[in-house]
């Protein structure tokens, strides 16, 4: 079996502060994986270094077999990352933005068009494309940044949050389309706080305190487990 | 499409803002517009100057002193009547801004060699710089009339002498020496208009530096303040990319900025000073300035140049390492202070002293500065020091790399993302 994410044993510290505390787990091609856990629990930390953006104190990280530590620039064109907090360029219309972010994926002018038609079609902005950023609101500007990270069908899409800041109807849509394009081939590693969100998206799911994994399963069977109604007391009970 | 110009062009993009565009405009137009204002105020100072004149003496020299003052574009208005107070009271009341008043017996005291005093009055109803530039110009005409009334007298006493051998025995022949070359000139001419060309390169030099340095540390600290930096972290480009196009794009919007300021500063500073170099042909400074092999030719511009762009490469790769520290575009701007320093500081030094007898520490600490060695470049150059020249040279250039390594290394590691000044708490997002 292809694994999309390997991590063993993977610490990070800043200093004095232990954000990932020795943590191992997979993710399966086509899978949907999530991370659940309270504020600092070391989750953005984790997406953080699979993304290549922070490096590991300790551990191995692997990317479709790649390792993030020696050979990030592979890793990267692999990877499409969301983060929890992210912005769009000001400056730039929302069209001019995601052309900028296609082109460093795009081998081609017809795969640059492809990409772009692919973005207008999940950010669903019709005419506010064509107007800065800056003028944009939080929920605007998070289905920009959606359609930029899903729109080159990476093979892997690292989402922190994805419906971070999102009113019921576009969160909804955002979840409908995480769901149809890893149906369409593509591995998701995501984190959330909303557990509701992880029982619809995620195939399997690995609860994180303190830098600690809990525990990892589907979502029902982690509910058997912990003899749950939900998520929620599943992860209580694992505390 | 090249993944690079990519980076630079959004780059670009990002730093050309209308805010910029219109701080560009207004500024040239400010420049400009007191260029144009001091030139007119200046045109309006050297055309005929209304004076008037209260002649209470009647003779020849009185008449000969009014014929001397339109002579030095004067309009000599005479007031009527033998009344002082009157003459000042009338005065006050006119747009005329000088009242010349010749005493009686003025000629009289002329002929018998005695010292008589002519007054002026200035009515100052403005403390522009063209205020006082009347009673400059009537004290010019009185010296002139001095000067001719003693060469009368001299010639009238001792005819087989010239007035000038009896006034001035010893003359003096002045001449300069630089290098192995020699001209005769006055020192103090030279120096003054080296002085003056040299001022252009440390003022374009550090609005360069400054304006280049503050687009760059901007520029990363609005990808921090924005959020957009973990993201242009993840794209498939090296590090080192995202670090040369903030650079590269920094430094052409600061370069092009700069020159667009200098165009408005040239115009500002030609209102007040007129064309340096016109005058300086005028003078025959040139001429001397040939002579002593002081005039810049086409290797003394490129060194020039070259010096002028790794200063700024220096600048920017700085610039880069502190933008790292910043977490926003406020902070950004307080970074900029000690950058500010080590150009302010080879600046005045530059103009106001020489380098060459300060103290060692001081010595040391100026060399020190990266940003010194273009600003001494053009005496450097003119004094035909070659090796001070290249030294610099060498010197930037290995400050670059080391700056621009460890630039590079930053953004290679998450400190890009970590890294921050201590007088702040430390905040870890987990």
């Amino acid at each position: 079996m292809i694994k999309a994410v390997e991590v063993k044993n993977l610490s990070k510290s800043y200093g004095n502060v232990q954000a990932v505390a020795g943590i191992d787990f997979e993710v399966g091609e086509k899978e949907i994986f999530a991370l659940i856990g309270p504020n600092g629990a070391g989750k953005s930390t984790t997406l953080k270094i699979l993304a290549t953006i922070l490096k590991p104190t300790d551990g191995e990280v692997f990317v479709y077999g790649k390792d993030v530590q020696k050979e990030p620039e592979k890793v990267r064109k692999l990877v499409s990352y969301l983060p929890e907090e992210a912005g769009a360029y000001k400056n730039l219309k929302g069209t001019d933005y995601l052309k900028f972010m296609a082109k460093f994926y795009a081998q081609s002018e017809k795969e640059l068009g492809e990409f772009i038609e692919r973005a207008k079609d999940i950010a669903d902005l019709g005419t506010r494309l064509n107007e800065k950023a800056g003028t944009y609101s939080k929920g605007m500007t998070r289905k920009l940044l959606l359609a930029r990270a899903l729109m080159t069908k990476p093979d892997l899409t690292i989402l922190d949050e994805p419906t971070s800041g999102l009113d019921v109807i576009n969160a909804l849509e955002v979840r409908e389309i995480v769901k149809r394009f890893a149906r369409e081939g593509i591995s998701v590693l995501l984190s959330s706080h909303n557990m509701l969100e992880i029982e619809f998206l995620s195939d399997r799911v690995a609860l994180i305190d303190k830098g600690l994994i809990l525990d990892t399963g589907t979502s029902e069977g982690l509910k058997e487990k912990y003899k749950a109604r939900n998520l929620e007391e599943v992860f209580r009970s694992a505390l | 499409m090249n993944k690079f110009l990519n980076l630079l062009f959004k780059e670009v993009k990002e730093l050309i803002t209308l805010q910029l565009l219109i701080s560009l405009l207004f500024t040239i137009f400010l420049f400009y517009f007191i260029g144009q204002m001091a030139k007119t105020e200046m045109k309006k100072a050297m055309r005929t100057q209304k004076i008037a004149v209260l002649n209470l003496d009647d003779s020849p020299f009185s008449e000969q002193l009014i014929g001397n003052l339109k002579t030095a574009n004067f309009q000599a208005e005479m007031v009527k009547g033998l009344d002082k107070q009157k003459a000042i009271d009338d005065t006050k009341a006119t747009d005329t801004n000088l009242l010349l008043v010749i005493p009686q017996g003025f000629g009289q005291s002329l002929e018998t060699q005695e010292v008589k005093e002519i007054e002026t009055y200035s009515y100052l109803r403005t403390f522009s710089l063209v205020g006082s530039r009347s009673s400059i110009i009537i004290n010019a005409v009185i010296r002139a009339l001095n000067e001719y009334l003693s060469n009368d007298f001299i010639k009238k006493k001792i005819p087989d002498f010239s007035p000038e051998k009896v006034k001035n025995p010893i003359k003096s022949r002045d001449f300069i020496i630089v290098k192995d070359r020699m001209a005769e000139g006055k020192p103090e001419a030279v120096a003054g208009f080296v002085s003056s060309q040299s001022l252009f390169v440390p003022v374009i030099l550090a609005m360069i530096i400054i304006y280049a340095s503050q687009m760059v540390i901007s520029a990363i600290a609005m990808e921090k303040q924005n959020k957009t930096l973990e993201t242009l972290l993840t794209v498939p480009i090296s590090r080192t990319s995202i670090v040369t196009a903030k650079m590269f794009a920094s430094g052409l919007v600061g370069l092009v900025s700069a020159v667009i300021y200098m165009f408005g500063f040239r115009y500002y500073m030609a209102g007040f000073m007129g064309d340096i170099s016109q005058a300086a042909a005028a003078s025959g400074v040139s001429g001397v300035m040939q002579k002593l092999g002081l005039t810049m030719d086409t290797r003394g511009f490129l060194i020039l140049g070259v010096s002028l762009f790794i200063a700024i490469l220096v600048a920017l790769a700085l610039a880069t390492i502190l933008g790292v520290l910043a977490e926003d575009y406020r902070s950004a701007q307080s970074l900029l202070m000690p950058l500010l320093f080590l150009v302010m500081i080879p600046y005045f030094i530059s103009i106001f002293s020489d380098p060459k007898t300060l103290s060692l520490p001081a010595k040391i600490l100026l060399y020190a500065i990266p940003f010194s060695h273009p600003f001494l470049i053009t005496q450097n150059l003119y004094l035909e020091n070659y090796s001070a020249v290249l030294y610099g040279i060498l010197y930037m250039l290995a400050v670059f790399v080391i700056l621009i390594l460890v630039a590079a290394r930053i953004f290679s590691t998450d400190k890009v993302l970590t890294m921050k000044l201590k007088f702040r708490k430390k905040k870890v997002m987990l």
